[in-house]
């Protein structure tokens, strides 16, 4: 299944915002898990996913074309 | 009031002398005048808000000057409040500007808040920023959040119900403040100066739209806004449930906001002298967090070079050195690497932070 990606911050620093190929897999929490693997970075930062524009606040269902943001927390002024 | 003042603001469709007095009538904080507290004072001290509280204990340095533009050379070295309300008042005498020349902290929180009718939180750190969330929810403050990182900014408006009657604060997006370190600050990361200043504005705008019920605010939203590629993306925030806020002034108090390596010692933080002297003791190992794409490079063959996104690596091994040395840019992530090899070794090792860190004795390296 193929989806959209987009990260912000720090995170786009390792993890560019692309169209990503990933095995085919039902939930969110399983693509967490797959991303932490891809970018081991990932594991141990505070970060938030969205799944088309809704953060996800439980395990959501995932659909072929998601868009799925992910963001870590800013503190800067 | 002197209606002239705001005569192109007032003679908007849909704002008018209502929007204008609304404007008067209401009590803005503004906590942290750095880089995002700037611009947003400017506006909304110009745009006529009838009290502005300013919330810093920090004074004006040379690096401050490429963003906080209420500051001028001459003001290096002087309370950035006190400056900021003197500049402000300059601007429009016609508004009350309160000046808090103090550290937001549990023991101040409430009494500073509980006077105002919405909070601007600019503050540059997890810990004030969880404090001022927390706080807000506790005495259910309408809060605009500005933060920014990089080239990029995140806005939101907590606090305020929607059309469900649903409000959502800075927990429901990250329920748990990271540690020290773990995410970069502007000090240790760098900043574009414009950047603020768009992402302070913006937030400036939220408070005056929510004062003004003028167009539609970000409740329920955050906002991600790039300054290079001028994109913006916006989230509906809903819910957690799976955090508890402090539901008492009491509750507040015992919250703990202030990184835990600050409070409890379990490291020692050293200058550049002492870290001379133990790199002369044997059985010390002094290791560079910075990451590897980080200047200046250290040619010293005794300092092993382990970055912050590679300490997993190192925490594995077993190290055999009784003293471990952590040095970094700043000296802020050493301090997040010293907690975590404490709480791997404990006392059976000695561990120290490189306090200032590489900047600051550039020349004894």
């Amino acid at each position: 299944m193929e989806i959209q990606l987009i990260s912000f911050g720090k995170i786009s620093e390792f993890m560019e915002s692309q169209k990503m190929e990933i095995p085919d897999m039902s939930n969110t929490d399983e693509l967490k898990t797959y991303l932490e693997q891809c970018f081991p970075k990932l594991v141990g930062m505070k970060y938030k996913l969205a799944l088309n524009k809704n953060m996800v606040q439980t395990s959501q269902e995932l659909k072929n074309n998601d868009t799925i943001a992910i963001m870590p927390p800013f503190s800067g002024g | 009031m002197n209606k002239e003042r705001y005569n192109r603001q007032i003679m908007l469709q849909g704002f008018g002398m209502p929007a204008q007095m609304r404007l008067t009538g209401s009590a803005v904080l503004v906590i942290g005048a750095g880089g995002l507290g700037c611009p947003a004072l400017q506006y909304l001290a110009a745009a006529g808000i009838g009290t502005i509280g300013i919330v810093d204990d920090d004074v004006v340095s040379l690096s401050n000057l490429h963003r906080q533009v209420l500051f001028t050379t001459e003001d290096i070295g002087k309370l950035k409040v006190e400056i900021a309300a003197k500049r402000l008042q300059q601007m429009n005498p016609e508004i009350s500007i309160n000046t808090y020349a103090v550290k937001i902290d549990k023991s101040n929180v409430i009494d500073i808040l509980n006077y105002y009718d919405v909070i601007l939180d600019g503050t540059d750190n997890f810990a004030a920023r969880y404090l001022i969330n927390d706080a807000c929810a506790l005495l259910h403050k309408p809060l605009i959040f500005a933060a920014v990182s990089g080239c990029e900014g995140q806005l939101a408006v907590f606090n305020v119900p929607d059309n469900q009657n649903e409000s959502t604060n800075y927990r429901d997006i990250f329920p748990v403040q990271p540690k020290e370190g773990e995410i970069p600050n502007c000090a240790e990361n760098g900043i574009l100066g414009v950047l603020p200043g768009v992402i302070g504005t913006i937030a400036a705008t939220e408070v005056i739209k929510f004062i003004t019920k003028t167009g539609t605010p970000l409740i329920n939203k955050l906002r991600h806004y790039n300054i290079l590629s001028g994109e913006q993306y916006e989230i509906n925030i809903s819910p957690a449930n799976h955090y508890t806020l402090p539901k008492t002034a009491t509750e507040l108090s015992n919250m703990e906001y202030e990184d835990s390596c600050k409070v409890s010692q379990n490291y020692i933080e050293i200058d550049a002298k002492e870290l001379k002297s133990l790199q002369n003791q044997p059985s010390t190992l002094v290791i560079d967090v910075r990451e590897r794409h980080e200047f200046p490079k250290l040619n010293d063959p005794f300092i092993t070079q382990a970055p912050m996104s590679e300490l997993e690596e190192l925490l594995n091994q077993n190290i055999t050195q009784e003293k471990i040395v952590f040095i970094c840019q700043h000296g802020i992530r050493s301090l997040s690497a010293a907690e975590a090899f404490h709480e791997k070794y404990g006392n059976t090792k000695k561990i120290y932070s490189l306090k200032g860190g590489i900047v600051k004795w550039r020349n004894h390296f």
